[in-house]
Parts: C-alpha cells; structure tokens; sequence
C-alpha cells in the first residue's frame, strides 16, 4: 500500500471525458467572427537566390487582405538558440531548401489563401545544392550560411580522462559505424494556430505548441512587441515528440498577418508541410569505438558523429552535444573522447524529438556492448552488470546520478522476459536482444541563458471553499500533465483530486519552459507542489489563530482537518460557515472539520487565498564547454529485452515481444507512466524497423505522407509487459523523475541484438527493412562462400 | 491541400451515367469510393472538371452466385468481399486480397472497381482476380462488351477502359471442386502497406492421377501491370504438385517479372522474393485443395 492519499496510483485522467467524447478543443477547433484564413509560400527549390518578388497578382485576387514578405516583416533574426539564430521569418535574398518560407497570405478563406500564393510570383537564380553531410563538407561545397563557414553549425570536441591511455590498458578494442534515418515525428495533429491582434495592441496567438513561454518570447523578439503584451494559449494537443518545441514560422507569420489586418488569423500545417517543417530526429552518423578489459570492465570510448543537419540549426547545436553526453552513463567509464559535427545542408531543418540526440548514439554502443560480450564470452546481461552505476555515482562527464534503479531495472526484464531459458537456446530464426539507456530529467538550464525560474505556479483557493485552483503555464501535450500536476497539488495540499481544478498552458499564468527534454514532472511538480503547501500552510495558519493550536499540530488530509494532539472545539467555525451557507443542503454536520469550511475561514480572514511556488535545478557538475547539454537535476534509466522472429527467405522481422523496466522515482500516475513506456516502444519500434523520410534529387521529400512514411500500426505492436521501477529521487517532487524519453533509449538496440541474436548477421544501418535484411543475409554467405 | 472546385452528378441507372460519360467526354471522372481519385485530385495530378458518382448505381453494388458464374458488382465494397459468404467459400483468394487492402476505414469505401480501374501495379485485389480468370463488363452507350481482366492493364494507371465507359461488373467462373486459389503479399509493415510484391495462385488438379490440371499464377509490383506469370505456369502445367515442383516454378517466374527499383524496394529484392513468393503461394492454393 502506497503511503500516498493520491499520487502514486492508477486515477484516470482528467481530459479523459473531453476527449472520450469529442469535446475537447484542438486548435482546429477555435474560431473567431471575421477570422481570416494564411498561407505560405514555400520555396520549390533547395537551394537559390530569390531576385525578384512580384505578389501584385495575389494582392489583386478578390478575397486577398494582406500579402507579406521579408520586406514587410524585417529580418530579426531567430532560432531556438540565441548561439545559433539563424533563420528569418521570411527569406530575403536566398532560400536553403524546398520549403523555406517567402510569403505569406491572408484571405476571407483558405482557398482564396491557397490561390493567392500561387500568384506570387519569385524569379530564382538556381544555385547548386548540397543535399548530404558529405556533399556539404566536400572541398569547395557551396556554402549555406556566410556566418558558418564549412557548413557547419556547430563542432564538439572534448575529452573526459585519458582516451588514448586507456585503450592501452585494454584487453580488446572493438569499432563500428552505425547510421539511423531522418525521421517524422508523425504526430496525430499537424501544428497550427490562430493569432488575435486586438484593438489594445496585444496579441494572443493559440497555438499547438510544447512550449508557450517560448514561442511568446520568439514572437515578441520577432515582431518587436513587447513580451507584455504577447500571450500565448495553448489548447488541447495532438502530440509533439519536440518538433512543437519552438516557435515556427507559421506562428509568426499569423502573428504578422493579424497585426496587419487587425483580424484574427488562422494557420494550419497540412501533413506535406509538416514533412517540410521537419525540426525532427537528425540522421546520425556515429563511429566508435570502445575499449575493455577481459573481465568486461569497460575503459574507453572514443566516439565521432556527424548529424545531417539540414538548412538552419534548430535545436541542432543541442542536438551535437546531447549525442555525445549521454554515454557518458549509466556504466561506469571513466575515459570518453566526443567529436560530433552538426552539418547544414539544402534540406529540411532536423531538431530534436523523443530522446534528443542520444537514441542513435545509444542504438550505436550498446550494439557494439553487445558484440562486446560476445567475444568476451559474458552474457549481455552480466557486463552490463559489471559496469552499471550506482546511485550517487557521478559520470567522467559530470552527470550525477541522484537515484539510479538500473539495477532493479535489469533484473526485473531479466526475469520478466525469462532470458535465461531462452538466450542462446532459440531456433534459427528466433532472436532475443537486450540494451540499457537513461536520460535526462529536465535540461538543467534554459535554452536561452537566464537566471530565470524553470517554472512558477500558483494554487488559488476558491474563495467560498472547498476547491483548490491550479495555475501552470506547462504544456499539456497528450502526455498528461494536467493530471500529474493535479495529483502533485491534491496531494501536498491534503485534498482529493476532484476537489483540484488545473489549468495551464496560458503565458498569463506564469513563467514554465514547456514539455520538452522530459522536464515536466520534476520541475513544474516541484513547483506545483510549493505552492500547495503554501496554500496550505496559510489556511492552517488561519486556524491556528482561531483554534489556538500550533500549526504544526494540524494538518489537511482527505479534504479533512486532522489535528495530531486533541481536538478542539471547532463548533463555532462550523456554525460560521453554515450561517453563510443557509439553505444548503450539503452542509458538514458531525464529522470533522472538512477542508471546505478551513478554506472559507482562512478566505474571511485574508482574503483570497493564493500560494506561489517556482522551481529552478540546484547547481548543477560540469565547468567544461557543453556541461549545459546533459546536466539534469535527475536520470530516468531504463533496460528492455526483445523478442523477435525472422523470415529468413524474405528478411521480414516480426517482433513478438517486448519487455521494458524503467525507474521513474516515485511514479506519480502509474497508468500515464505505462502510457510513456508504450509510446516510446512504438516510436522506438517504428524508427528501427520502418520509419524514413526519403528525398528525390532535387531535394524533395518523396514519402510526405503516413500512407509511404510508415510509423508502426496497432497490428505491428507486439504484446509489451511495462515493469515500472520506482526509487526515490532526491531532486524530484515527492522522488518522481523523468519517464517520457528515457524508455525509448533501449528499443532499437535491443531489436537489433534480437535480429543479431536470430540471423547471425550484424546490421549497422536503419530501418531494418526486409530488403535490408535479407541483402545483409544474402552478402554474409556470399562472404562465408567466398573464404 | 484542398479540392478544387467540380460539377456533381449522381446518376440512378448505368444508361444515365453512359450518357454523362458521351456528353462530356475526358473532362469527367467516375467517382466510386474515392479514396484514390479524391487523394489524386487534392494532389492535382488529375483534374476532372466534373464528377460522377457510381453510388445510387443499385444493380452495381451486388455479388450474384449464378449457375456456372459469380457476378460482383463494380460497387462492391472491399469490406463486403471480406464478409460476403459466397466470396468467402468460393474466391477465398479474393477475400485474402481483400483482408489485405488497406485498412478498415479505407475498406469501407474503396471498391472493387475502382481498385481494377485505378489500375496500380501493387494493387491488392487484380491478382487474385487475375488467376480466377476474371472478365470485366464494360458498359457504354452502345452497350455492354466483355474483356478479359489479363488484357484489361496496359500499364500503370492505363487500362483498355474507353472515356466513355463505366466498369459495371467484374464475372468468375466457379472453382471446380478440386481446386484451390491462394493469394500473399509481402510488405514492410504488416498491415497498411503498399506492397513490395504480390500474387496470386490458382491449381486445379485432375482428380484421376493428382496431376495440375489447370494452372495460373498471378503477380504485381513487380511490372508496369499486374501480370500473369507464364513460364511460371508452364512449369507447373501437367504436372504432380511437390515442393521441388513449386521452387522450379518460382525459379521460373523470375523470368516473368520486370520489376524496377523506386524508393520502396530494390529490382533484385523484389525478383529475388518472386521466387519465394510464388512457392509459398502455391502451397496455400495446393492446401486449400486438401481441405
Ligand atoms: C490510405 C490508403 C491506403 C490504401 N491501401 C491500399 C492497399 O493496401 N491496396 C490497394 O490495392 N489499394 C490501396 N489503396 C488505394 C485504393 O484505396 C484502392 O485502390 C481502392 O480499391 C480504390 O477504390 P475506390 O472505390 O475508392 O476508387 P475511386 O478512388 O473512386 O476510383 C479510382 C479510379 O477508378 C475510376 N473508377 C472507379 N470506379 C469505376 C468504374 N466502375 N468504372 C470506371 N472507372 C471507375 C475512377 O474514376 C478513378 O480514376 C489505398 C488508398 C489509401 C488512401
């Protein structure tokens, strides 16, 4: 039994209702009387300068409020990071891929909007195209940002410990390449939004974002508003995965749209766009190699990545960083060398999405872990056990593992998934495959340097008692927050969770960096839960005066006062507020003092009842260069086991079954902790097996739909036993930490040892489609035969 | 993407759709369940000016189990191949393209007609239907004509179909009592998948000494139309079914395909599964005899 009134249970989901039954409002669903409807124009060409453009034809088109461009707009540079903006809204003197945004419209409806940019008219002058990291860093490559010669947005070169020295001491050195594919976060909702510029100068703009605070300074900085007087509303969202983790083009352009015509806009993305937009997972390339002595004690890793980075940085810069840091854990390795290189090139901009940076780099290692074991004839299992961090262990690289159930997490898979009757003893064609991973638990810091607070929150009292208000500015994307942070506040506050109301995603509630970097739980929590206790500590502070108990005598539990020494006479209090409620019907009689009559005493005798808390991570390790891309107040770590069969003939992989541990800390909601858990197999599952944005030659995505990009189907889940393991976070609000990226650490490397463990054949490349597998089958007795 | 703007019409009978279709010629397109014009014309790689739909066509949306033949209305569902009686315990081959088209939404809507007259090369229900030897009935003013479904495709998206005619019916003879007809198809993902390779199998064998009687072997995706597979055939005609039997006519149907290499799958892939898939397809018509 849990020893929580609340958390850490199974209690369904507050938006479940709205969304059961369709009511709850996408941004789709929002509209205004007099709304105007935008589009973009967007480059056909990956690469070319814009010489003229003539928008005469589309002002003319009956229906047409307003056409910008560059020249209307200014070109205020942004980005995600301020070490790298380097997009404008609008291009003015060239484009960097097909896409790239020119022009936008408003018009009376989408069509005319649609028509109209198609009237504008841009003269180009072709220049040569580079649509790969070794086409762009060739000698003599055309260039795609003056500002950042050689094409390259940003370089990583650091050491912790002695690389060199260390694999002296080794007793085998094991290297290999691995390369993943751009993906498509698909997303059940493309991006979109309404902006409302009103007759006060203040512009609102709804949008389907991860991040409100951000997008609200990225607009203000843009448009030159200031930040006061823009608000940003999120509604209801149909997932992220990262790519709604900054603000895009679209939003600004409504924002200007809206200004222009004092009339709200409306944007959606269409799903070619968002193929377009891209802002998701890089293609890596990774080179390793890593060194250990006989017994499995692993003593170096030298470590090369190249990220495919396409036309601007988005998160790129972090994306470099994280794709080295995170193998830093979770095994002891006290030496570890990282060159990573984020290249630009005339496609589509990658970012970040689920498991930022590390799931490529993770797929890379801990198959050569595996490949490892085997020539040192240990199971899988035992060198990782050999090598695994403890908690308190801090990495070469600085990440301090607070709490670390890796441990518990590796032998609950290991007999949750009955590995030992089954490693080495299946039947050609059937494989088993296991792998590590962690993450992060919230960036320790912001994406723009700040002392600001990570988040603020407030807990308000209905003033007549009994109900408990929640105010964040987090985002509830899907992943179920709301809930979470409704649990978190009930919780500290002693009250149940139908007695608390949340809202959030709205700039005007506070300050909160959004749902990205897995960050929400731990730090938003922390703040939520402050600020309940708050509220709290005023009301009890209220009674004491009136009851003349100590404070500390007192508290709220089960939406009842409960006093620890004797109780006291409280009759008068309860005859105040049955006064006040004549006619009633619900009024409290015989029990004890309930939290309804405390919150309406405290409201009479102060006023409003309202209790602030904020959070921001406690210093965080790391003075080197990059220390920012890692640290975290909290690790999430994780170990699966995969099951899997293969066709041999046709090199078709079925995947039969998938058992994942993952320590969440405490787990706040244990449903919506599952949920992650799932979620990340099947995004996992998908980018091993499937998933592959492809581009014609002239720099066109080929596949920009879910009919030709595949994400797995319900069909192709296997059966997943979730085992959530719970330590105690330290840093973490009642000891909850991250659940969100970290389980989608293992998946791919543990498909591939399965497929490894079923074919004999080792395959350094994704998706593992059934071509790639049967040629790589094919080739390998093709070899055996030749030698 | 939004669809551009279009005439409706809804004719009640195929004589007032024929006339339509003379009236206004090439700039008129039949709309049957949709879900391949709709997403072409949102696409704006056709552009019909006006649209006629097939849906209050009552007479084109039935599956008649008559004498010697099986009649199936152009506007049959691909849902209702799935659950229809007569398709299952007939044209089991059928229904197996049917199971695999898409996805239950898409099924709903999409029909069998516009799956023929789409005419996609890895379209999931002409195989089968090619080696139950299916003809397809043509209706035009001048009336109905006959056209066997092997000569229908003449290539991706092009079919014998004249602009001023309308698909009505698709007719089978009924599988003598000692055959069977099996179809697969091969993809990346299990379901919801535009295939790397299909085909179909049919075998009737002789009831006296086993041997293969009647033969066709059907494949797609892997030519600019779904094909009949004839040195493939030839192998197996005449002969006693065995597994060394079904490799050799696999090994032969390599010879019958011309795939090309696009961004679903390699030419060597799919010629290389060919063979794999024409043997196991066999076993599942050979199986389905046994039963
Ligand atoms: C998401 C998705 C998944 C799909 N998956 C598959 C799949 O797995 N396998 C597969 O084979 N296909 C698939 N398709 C393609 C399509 O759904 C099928 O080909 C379907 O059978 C088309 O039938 P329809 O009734 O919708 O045709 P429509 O779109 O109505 O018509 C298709 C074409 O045929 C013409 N036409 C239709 N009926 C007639 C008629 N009676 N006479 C003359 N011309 C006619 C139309 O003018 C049009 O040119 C998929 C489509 C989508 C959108």
């Amino acid at each position: 039994m849990s020893e929580y009134d609340v958390i850490n249970s199974r209690l369904s989901r507050l938006d479940t209702p709205d969304k059961a039954t369709g009511r709850a409002l996408f941004i789709d669903d929002i509209s205004f009387s007099n709304m105007l409807y935008g589009a973009i124009l967007q480059s056909p060409l990956p690469h070319a300068g814009i010489i003229n453009i003539d928008t005469s034809a589309a002002e003319k088109l009956p229906g047409v409020k307003a056409v910008i461009t560059a020249k209307d707009v200014g070109t205020v540079k942004y980005g995600v990071s301020p070490a790298r903006y380097d997009e404008t809204l609008f291009c003015q003197d060239k484009v960097r891929y097909v896409g790239d945004e020119i022009a936008a419209v408003a018009a009376v409806d989408q069509a005319t909007a649609q028509e109209a940019v198609s009237l504008i008219k841009v003269d180009y002058e072709e220049l040569p195209a580079v649509l790969s990291v070794e086409e762009a860093l060739a000698e003599g490559a055309p260039q795609l940002h003056a500002e950042y010669p050689g094409n390259y947005t940003a370089q990583v070169h650091q050491e912790f410990g002695d690389v060199k020295a260390g694999f002296e001491i080794c007793d085998l050195i094991k290297s290999s390449t691995f390369v993943n594919k751009r993906q498509d976060a698909a997303f059940i909702e493309p991006p979109g939004c309404v902006a409302v510029f009103d007759l006060h100068g203040a512009l609102t703009l709804y949008s389907s974002t991860q991040v409100p605070h951000y997008v609200q300074r990225t607009v203000a900085m843009v448009t030159g508003l200031p930040v006061g007087k823009v608000r940003v509303l999120k509604p209801y969202v149909g997932g992220g995965f990262g790519i709604k983790a900054s603000a895009n083009a679209n939003e600004l352009a409504a924002c200007f749209l809206s200004m222009k015509t004092g009339r709200p806009v409306k944007m959606n993305l269409s799903r070619e766009q968002v193929f377009k937009l891209c802002r998701a997972r890089h293609q890596f390339l990774h080179k390793m190699t890593t060194g250990v002595k006989k017994d499995g004690t692993l003593v170096s890793l030298e470590h090369e990545c190249y990220l495919d980075g396409g036309a601007y940085s988005s998160f790129g810069i972090a994306t470099v960083y994280y794709a080295g840091s995170l193998l830093g854990g979770p095994y002891k390795l006290q030496n570890m060398k990282y060159d990573g290189y984020r290249v630009y090139n005339n496609k589509p901009p990658c970012g970040a999405q689920r498991g930022h940076g590390g799931v490529a780099a993770r797929a890379a290692w801990e198959q050569q872990l595996d490949m490892i074991a085997e020539e040192l004839g240990m199971d899988p299992f035992d060198l990782r056990l050999k090598n695994m961090m403890q908690a308190g262990d801090v990495t070469c690289n600085d990440l301090n593992m607070s709490s670390l159930g890796m441990e518990e997490c590796l032998q609950t898979v290991q007999d949750g998934s009955e590995w030992k009757k089954k490693k080495g003893r299946l039947p050609k064609g059937k494989g088993i495959g296991m792998a590590c991973g962690f993450f992060v638990s919230g960036a320790g810091y912001p994406i723009y340097r700040s002392d600001t607070y990570h988040c603020t929150a407030i807990v308000k009292l209905a003033e007549d008692g009994g109900l408990a208000q929640v105010y964040t500015a987090s985002a509830e994307i899907g992943q179920g927050s709301d809930t979470a942070f409704g649990m978190i506040a009930a919780e500290a506050l002693g009250v149940p969770l139908s007695d608390v109301r949340v809202m959030s995603g709205d700039t005007d509630m506070g300050v909160d960096l959004g749902a990205y970097s897995s960050r929400q739980t731990l730090m938003t929590g922390h703040a939520v839960k402050e600020a309940a206790e708050d509220v709290k500590h005023q009301v009890l502070e209220v009674l004491s005066k009136e009851l003349s108990v100590p404070v500390q005598d007192m508290s709220i539990k089960k939406g009842r006062v409960v006093f620890h020494r004797q109780e006291p006479d409280f009759s008068e209090l309860r005859t105040r507020y049955i006064k006040e409620h004549r006619g009633w019907t619900d009024n409290p009689k015989d029990e004890p003092l309930t939290f309804r009559e405390a919150s309406r005493i405290a409201y009479l005798a102060r006023g409003s009842i309202v209790g602030t808390g904020k959070y921001k991570p406690h210093e965080l390790g790391g003075k080197y260069k990059g220390a920012a891309v890692g640290t975290s107040p909290a690790y999430g770590c994780s170990a699966q086991v995969v099951e899997v069969e293969v066709d041999l003939e046709t090199g078709q992989i079925r995947i039969e079954k998938m058992t994942d541990a993952h320590d969440c800390g405490l787990a706040i909601n244990k449903t919506s902790v599952e949920g992650q858990m799932e979620g990340s197999l099947s995004m996992g599952l998908g980018e091993a097996m499937f998933e592959e944005v492809k581009f014609d030659a002239r720099g066109r995505v080929i596949n920009a739909d879910l009919a030709e990009y595949k994400i797995p189907t319900a069909v192709d889940m296997p059966p997943i036993e979730t085992i959530v393991v719970e330590s105690n976070e330290p840093n973490g609000p009642f000891g909850a930490k991250e659940v969100g990226e970290g389980a989608i650490m293992p998946t791919i490397p543990a498909i591939l040892n399965a497929v490894y463990d079923a074919v004999g054949v080792r395959i350094f490349e994704l998706p593992l489609t059934p071509e790639r597998i049967y040629t790589a089958v094919q080739d390998y007795h093709e070899r055996q035969k030749a030698s | 993407m939004l669809l551009p703007k279009f005439e409706y019409d809804e004719p009640r009978s195929i004589e007032e759709a024929c006339e339509t279709l003379r009236t206004f010629g090439e700039t008129v397109k039949p709309l049957a369940g949709g879900t391949d014009l709709m997403v072409n014309m949102k696409k704006g790689v056709v552009r019909p000016s006006r649209v006629l739909s097939l849906k209050k066509l009552k007479t084109c949306n039935r599956i008649e189990k008559l004498d010697a033949t099986i009649r199936i209305g152009a506007c049959t569902l691909v849902a209702e191949l799935i659950q229809n009686q007569v398709i299952a315990d007939t044209l089991p081959a059928l229904q197996a393209g049917a199971k695999a088209l898409g996805s239950p939404l898409i099924r709903n809507l999409a029909t069998i007609g516009g799956n023929i007259c789409s005419a996609r090369p890895a379209a999931d229900l002409p195989p089968a239907l090619l080696v139950y030897g299916a003809r397809v009935v043509l209706h035009s003013q001048q009336g109905p004509r006959t056209v066997l479904l092997k000569d229908f495709f003449k290539g991706p998206g092009q079919t014998v179909l004249r602009g001023d005619e309308l698909l009505t019916a698709i007719e089978l003879d009924r599988p003598p009592a000692n055959s069977g007809a099996g179809y697969l198809n091969l993809g990346i993902r299990k379901v919801q998948d535009i295939d790397i390779i299909n085909g179909a199998a049919y075998l009737a064998l002789n009831p006296r000494d086993g041997t293969i009687e009647k033969v066709r072997v059907a494949l797609g995706a892997v030519a600019p139309t779904p094909i009949r597979a004839s040195l493939a055939e030839q192998a197996l005609q005449g002969q006693k079914p065995s597994q060394d039997l079904f490799v050799q006519a696999g090994q032969a149907a390599q010879q019958d395909c011309t795939p090309i290499t696009d961004f679903r799958g390699g030419a060597a892939y799919r010629k290389a599964m060919t063979s794999v898939l024409v043997r196991r397809v066999l076993e599942t018509a050979l199986k389905q005899i046994e039963k």
